[in-house]
């Protein structure tokens, strides 16, 4: 390492032991660019602050976890990065059963908000102090004091629905209306529940319900899958970014135990996450078209974006959800004679991506509809730790691949593209000069594309209690795994942070004062992504009766036989 | 023949034109939308059978009470009612009634009818709906009445017989084209076309004063909304455009209904190549348009 790394940490560890001042429990080094401090919970506030706002470290994410069957008491984990020095610092403090409060980091660390809602839902442990202490993820009619990630809560238990409870949403304010967006709305087409606060046009306030379609992912990956299988699930989280999530999943792991992945797994990795990255590109830019009513654009940017599926077709066998990470490397190669086609198509693809690029950078109206339009200022988005091209846009230049190599960044890296708006446009601007960027990374990769195994023999099993974190930087932003391994060939604790997650946190102020009109190309411009389900479940309203329906029957039911029973 | 028999006929004759024939455009422009968009796109005829299809529905109501059950067929009655107060091919056959005062008053007063039904609907899409409509027709309405002022100073008639029979006989003119120009612009917003669908803006207001229809009382309006182009444009070409004229109504009207077909086609061209733009965007374009228009009147006081 060098002196340079070195001095980074030394001053990372000299803030940590000023700022806990005295109640620094340990301090460990598990990976050459991870630091772990656990602290007394007296502390974590000034510390995360020290980091924070001294260091100017970025917030990633906290992890709460039920540690009682390991040390007795729970665990807060708040995850930060120095982006520039390619540096996690994790600052972790017990909390013990029978005072489950902790200091509250939001006040000082504002992107820390869901976060920390999201442990006090899922094991019941309070941030002392948060301004925002209602419920996040769990539904509203979940009983008070439930914690579904503790260790002693069954994966498949259903506690008992409440009733008459309504979700606790904010007071309109005095002479402001209310319209509400979602939870079905036709730009929104994943459940989530806006209240916009409107004086005429004006948005003078919202507020937001989201985590409607919660499914429990974490928790099957801590108690019923194995590392092995989580991948496939873990690829299933987003429709769009599936392999970035299975990629990310899979590092954390490798991170945590050491593993060394071949150089031609990362090539190939890199090369399936720019493809990714092209065709999700494409698809936001035809969505964000549509939402101003541009249909033309969504109409030729997805057909554009139609060869790139085609072409995961030919290397993976599917359009979407490829299946081909696993830990250690990956199970399916790249074929040698998909080569020409790969090329040949990147071609047309950035012949026609310009052509769009200069057709939309010369349309007038277009740039009338989004320059101004919801600012997220650069203060903003650093206090909020936005992510991705929203953060680019903003002029914070951040992004995974440069901050955390991975894959084969280290030897092919990425330009870095930049806006300082901080409007739609500067978001527009970004993406387009990504997608170019793309074609170019996945081109050099392949030009460099080594030979080898594609994925290192694993023959010691994965040691428990090893940490790791890894990044990767999704068409929406950084996507976050933390994996803790445990005894039973599963994580002891999986946690995941999709992109989004930090990006719509920022909306509420990104839309204050602006017009109806721009609350949708506002929140498209973020590229949100809520969760998907991939089967149906139905409620018989009278006799509470749950239903799911396989995909064989959806197939027969939408071909016209109706199934007897079940809801309509 | 009777001169009451005559006029009935001709009434019913230019009824036919906008009823029958306003989904066949639509369908004719759409499918010139998916061509830009590089699709294949729904048959000619599918417009006729989203109306049937409507038709049969269910009526699902929001709200109650004589004003939301009983608007949406005087809305297409009043834009039918424009349809007799304007020349197609021929004069007009209520042109004795009403002239291009009554044609502005009548226009008018579907936008108006469409946001009483809006309000009584009790949603809060379909009122911030109804609050753009009524801003959109505030700043384009004045744009028809300049536009048909200056033919009504040049042909030295307030009907809209007179200002065509002007316009054959003396051909084409500054003021009239200027005039002519701006009413095509203002044709855009009428027609509710992007850029300036804000009224209705699905992605923004989920249809705004549509939100609440459903069934039969949505095909009202969608076709009241075909016809209201139709109508609009039939009037651009017949007051505008009249050339160059036979004196055969069947021949005239065909030529007229070609004309018409050109003028809607430019107006789809723009509303595919556009994003929409917001309200205040659309208002101070319109208030531009309006000042430039002025103009006309200013060419046609010269007798240019």
């Amino acid at each position: 390492m060098s002196t340079e790394h070195e001095q980074i940490l030394q001053a990372v560890r000299q803030v940590t032991a000023e700022r806990s001042n005295g109640a620094l429990l340990s301090a460990t080094q598990p990976h050459a660019d991870t630091l772990h401090f656990v602290v007394d919970k007296k502390a974590m506030r000034s510390v995360a602050d020290g980091l924070f706002n001294q260091l100017h470290a970025r917030f990633l994410i906290s992890v709460g976890t039920d540690k009682r069957p390991l040390s007795g008491d729970f665990g807060i984990l708040h995850v930060f990065s120095l982006d520039r020095d390619h540096v996690y610092v994790l600052l972790e403090s017990p909390i013990a059963e029978d005072d489950l409060r902790v200091d509250s980091i939001t006040p000082v660390v504002p992107g820390a908000d869901w976060a920390e809602r999201e442990f006090q839902d899922a094991i019941g442990v309070h941030p002392e102090g948060h301004p925002d202490p209602r419920r996040l993820l769990l539904p509203d009619d979940w009983p008070e004091g439930v914690h579904p990630l503790r260790r002693d809560f069954p994966y498949n238990f259903r506690p008992p629905a409440v009733e008459n409870v309504r979700p606790k949403m904010r007071e309109t304010p005095a002479g402001a209306s209310v319209l509400p967006m979602g939870p079905f709305f036709p730009v929104l087409e994943e459940p989530a529940y806006w209240r916009l606060f409107v004086e005429g046009e004006t948005i003078v306030g919202c507020d937001t319900r989201l985590f409607y379609n919660h499914r429990g992912i974490e928790k099957l990956g801590d108690s019923v899958l194995t590392y092995d299988q989580i991948p496939s699930l873990a690829e299933r989280i987003c429709g769009i970014c599936g392999f970035i999530h299975s990629t990310c999943y899979c590092q954390a792991v490798e991170k945590a135990a050491g593993i060394q992945v071949p150089r031609r797994a990362r090539y190939i990795r890199t090369i399936m996450l720019e493809l990714e990255r092209i065709h999700s590109h494409l698809l936001w830019l035809g969505i964000a078209g549509h939402i101003i009513g541009f249909e033309t654009v969504l109409m030729q940017t997805w057909r554009i974006r139609e060869p790139v599926m085609w072409l995961c077709e030919t290397i993976s066998g599917n359009r979407k959800t490829y299946g081909m990470n696993t830990i250690g490397g990956l199970r399916r190669d790249l074929p040698n004679d998909v080569r020409p086609e790969l090329l040949s198509t990147l071609a047309t693809i950035e012949k026609e991506s310009i052509a769009v690029h200069n057709a939309i950078v010369g349309d007038s109206v277009l740039r009338a509809r989004t320059e101004g339009v919801g600012v997220i200022t650069s203060e903003s988005a650093r206090s909020v730790c936005v992510v991705g091209p929203p953060a680019r846009a903003s002029g914070v230049a951040i992004d995974a691949r440069i901050d955390h190599p991975y894959a084969a960044y280290d030897e092919v890296p990425p330009r870095i593209v930049v806006q300082e708006a901080g409007d739609t446009w500067a978001r527009v601007v970004v993406r387009v000069g990504e997608l170019l960027e793309s074609i170019r990374l996945v081109r050099e990769a392949l030009a460099a594309l080594p030979g080898g195994p594609i994925c290192a023999e694993i023959n010691a099993g994965i040691p428990p209690d090893k940490v790791g974190v890894s990044v990767v930087e999704a068409p929406r932003g950084e996507a976050i795994h933390f994996v803790m391994t445990g005894g039973d060939n599963r994580p002891y604790r999986w946690r995941v942070r999709a992109p989004t997650y930090a990006n719509l946190q920022a909306l509420p102020a990104a839309v204050m004062h602006g017009t109806i009109a721009d609350v949708p190309i506002t929140l498209g411009s973020l590229d949100p992504c809520f969760s998907c389900t991939e089967r149906v479940e139905t409620i018989d309203r009278r006799t509470r009766e749950v239903r799911v329906y396989s995909r064989a029957e959806l197939l027969r039911m939408s071909r016209g036989n109706r199934l007897p029973g079940g809801a309509r | 023949m009777t001169q009451p028999l005559a006029v009935l006929l001709q009434c019913l004759l230019n009824v036919a034109i906008a009823l029958l024939l306003s989904p066949l455009y639509e369908g004719l422009l759409r499918k010139v939308r998916a061509a830009i968009h590089s699709r294949i796109g729904p048959p000619v005829t599918q417009p006729y059978w989203d109306l049937l299809k409507l038709l049969g529905k269910e009526d699902l109501r929001s709200g109650g009470g004589a004003v939301y059950s009983s608007l949406p067929p005087l809305v297409l009655g009043s834009l039918l009612l424009l349809a007799t107060l304007v020349p197609m091919g021929a004069a007009a056959p209520l042109a004795f009634a009403g002239d291009m005062i009554a044609v502005l008053y009548v226009a008018a007063m579907s936008s108006v009818l469409i946001m009483l039904n809006a309000y009584a609907s009790g949603s809060p899409y379909a009122s911030v709906g109804s609050s753009r409509e009524m801003m959109m027709a505030l700043s384009v309405e004045p744009i028809l009445a300049i536009a048909l002022v200056v033919g009504a100073f040049k042909a030295g008639t307030l009907a809209l017989g007179g200002m065509t029979a002007f316009q054959v006989q003396n051909g084409p003119s500054i003021s009239m084209t200027i005039a002519g120009l701006a009413f095509f612009l203002a044709l855009q917003a009428q027609s509710g076309k992007l850029p300036f669908d804000t009224a209705e803006a699905d992605q923004e207001i989920m249809g705004g004063p549509l939100v609440e229809q459903s069934g039969p009382r949505l095909a009202l309006l969608r076709w009241a909304m075909w016809t209201k182009q139709l109508v609009l444009a039939f009037l651009l070409v017949e007051v505008f455009l009249p050339w160059p004229r036979f004196g055969i109504l069947p021949v005239d009207l065909a030529l007229s209904g070609v004309k018409v077909l050109v003028v809607l086609l430019v107006v789809e061209l723009v509303d595919v190549v556009n994003p929409r733009v917001r309200i205040d965007q659309a208002m101070g374009y319109f208030v531009r348009v309006a000042l430039a228009s002025l103009s006309a009147l200013a060419f046609a006081v010269i007798g240019k």
